[in-house]
């Protein structure tokens, strides 16, 4: 498999719109076609093998489950792990002849996007940086009164920021990059210590999105329990995630319930005290 | 204040405000301003309907001109309290930029907070595990799935957002951290919680090969079955608990957790506890 100037291009086009300030809008952008599961249905039909695209689309989903970007600090960089990770993965899975849908092709694809990923965010911090020009330009237009130039500033003059650190980098590292993926065959044996790394790597790290999930819902430790009953549910008695939900849903309805009652239990006595307080000054 | 005239923001307008809050409100992202521009851009329509006076709309935005950051799906409910603002400020109410603006800045940390962990931390997850399910064995169709459940729920969701903020002020918020509020979210956190764990448990694999073998090479000890009957996932369960452990306490950052699993992952094969099994 080789990637086209013009297919890397198109790579490119939505490695502008998908990114995080991206061009698309984060709705549509970052949390539609940044998505890794999106991105590889995207990239399996820019490449032509939909299966692959999204066999490893899934995988590397895995890993970025909860992207969340706090405060605007990010780990890692949805435009280059679903526009530049993907399509390099689905060329080395094709190089090294794996079975798309096979668990090695899955960890070999996490492997290698997430490696670009974490390097890509460095075009996170670019793009961010460079829009500091067109807000600077935008302050000055509101002095003068411009204000319908503030559209510009918004939604066009960002396509430059894009241009150069998200349309460029994807276009020559996915032509570029893919060369070399097909070249690392023969330099990395199959059965050698590093590429055996590299797949035992891709297992574990979906354990890093998973745990970053974890770290927004759990306050104290009381909190692991849902996750070990939705875990259990899923490991012992190998229900879906839809039944599991809906299991969910029974606990929910009771913490609703319960969480009213406490709520209108400690508002109550908060008053009372109050009164009391009250009292003893008069006294 | 002696105006009488009681100013309206046309439905028209507050729709193309909305419009321009969905689509602009990260495309002019810095790490100074970050939302600010987007904030900009959804205001100038209404400050541009409410006061036909250049002066006016400049005196207006530069109340928007302060930072602003949230998160933006949730967070459409203060563009559209504020919008509500504007409007009592320009019929001449006893509303003026400080007041808005000291609401925009107390209200965008906890709706910063509630975002991440409603929209981010368990909606998204929970239609993405749904979805990946759909997509097993390379199959578009959770693809499909995701993109039209999660744009309806968005762009639906954030009209929504936007409109009861303009109509109920800031008694919109009330509903999300009052009481009731407090308890929709516990029992939406217990439902996430609980698919988080059926997803690592349905698609997170770790597993060792350590085994060991007696002189006539059979195998008395299989590491991964006892793991296994003692707790299926055992090793995968551990493994989540330690990433998490290291980043929520130990305050690791994602990329350096990562970089540990490769070299736990290295030492793993060499000493033959991990093995991929590859072949050609």
């Amino acid at each position: 498999m080789t990637i086209s100037w013009l297919q890397a291009a198109i790579l490119g086009i939505f490695a502008c719109l998908s990114s995080m300030p991206g061009m698309a809008g984060s709705s549509i952008g970052n949390y539609t076609l940044g998505r890794p599961l999106v991105g590889g249905l995207v990239c399996g039909l820019v490449l032509g093998d939909i299966k692959t695209g999204i066999a490893c689309g899934v995988a590397m989903q895995l890993v970025y489950i909860a992207l969340v970007t706090p405060g605007g600090t990010v780990s890692a960089d949805v435009r280059a792990v679903s526009y530049i990770g993907i399509p390099l993965a689905m060329v080395a899975i094709h190089s090294q002849g794996l079975v798309a849908t096979s668990g090695t092709a899955a960890n070999l694809a996490k492997s290698m996007g997430t490696l670009v990923g974490t390097v890509g965010t460095v075009l996170f911090y670019g793009t961010a940086t460079m829009n500091l020009l067109w807000q600077h330009y935008g302050w000055k237009q509101i002095d003068k009164g411009n204000f319908k130039s503030l559209y510009f500033v918004d939604w066009g003059l960002p396509w430059i920021s894009h241009l150069v650190f998200s349309f460029l980098p994807t276009l020559i590292m996915c032509k570029l990059g893919a060369s070399a993926v097909t070249a690392l065959k023969s330099a990395l044996p199959m059965d050698g210590i590093a590429m055996k790394t590299l797949f035992t790597v891709g297992a574990m790290l979906p354990c890093v999105g998973i745990a970053i999930l974890l770290k927004q819902i759990v306050e104290k430790p009381t909190d692991f329990i849902p996750f070990f009953v939705g875990f259990t549910l899923a490991a012992s008695l190998k229900l879906n995630l839809v039944s599991c939900a809906v299991i969910s849903l029974i606990f929910a309805l009771i913490f609703y319930e319960l969480e009213l009652v406490l709520n209108k239990r400690s508002e109550a006595p908060v008053t009372d005290g109050a009164n009391d307080d009250d009292d003893e000054e008069d006294i | 204040m002696q105006e009488t005239v009681n100013k309206r923001i046309s439905k028209r307008t507050l729709t193309k405000s909305f419009h321009h809050w969905f689509y602009g409100h990260l495309t002019c992202f810095s790490q100074e301003h970050m939302q600010t521009f987007g904030y900009l851009t959804s205001m100038l329509p209404i400050v541009e309907e409410l006061y036909p006076n250049k002066e006016d709309q400049k005196e207006a935005l530069k109340t928007y001109t302060a930072f602003f950051n949230t998160e933006p799906q949730l967070g459409s409910v203060v563009i559209g309290i504020t919008a509500g603002l504007e409007e009592a400020r320009a019929n001449g109410k006893d509303v003026d930029g400080e007041t808005i603006n000291g609401l925009r800045a107390g209200l965008m940390g906890p709706l910063a907070g509630i975002g991440d962990s409603m929209v981010v931390g368990t909606l998204i997850p929970v239609i993405l595990g749904i979805s990946l399910g759909l997509s097993t064995g390379g199959s578009p169709v959770g693809a499909i799935f995701y993109i039209i459940v999660w744009n309806l729920l968005a762009y639906f969701g954030m009209r929504f957002a936007y409109f009861k903020g303009y109509e109920m002020g800031d008694k919109a918020v009330e509903f999300l951290v009052g009481a009731q509020g407090k308890a929709i979210r516990k029992a939406i956190s217990i439902i996430g919680g609980t698919v988080v764990g059926s997803v690592a448990a349905t698609w997170v694999s770790v597993t060792t090969a350590f085994k060991l073998r007696n002189s006539s090479g059979k195998v008395f000890l299989n590491l991964q079955d006892k793991l296994d009957s003692v707790y299926p996932g055992l090793l995968t369960a551990g493994f989540i608990l330690m990433c998490w452990w290291l980043m929520a306490k130990k305050n690791v950052s994602a990329g350096k957790t990562m970089i540990l699993l490769v070299i736990i992952a290295f030492i793993g094969v060499l000493v033959g506890f991990f093995n991929p099994g590859l072949s050609y």
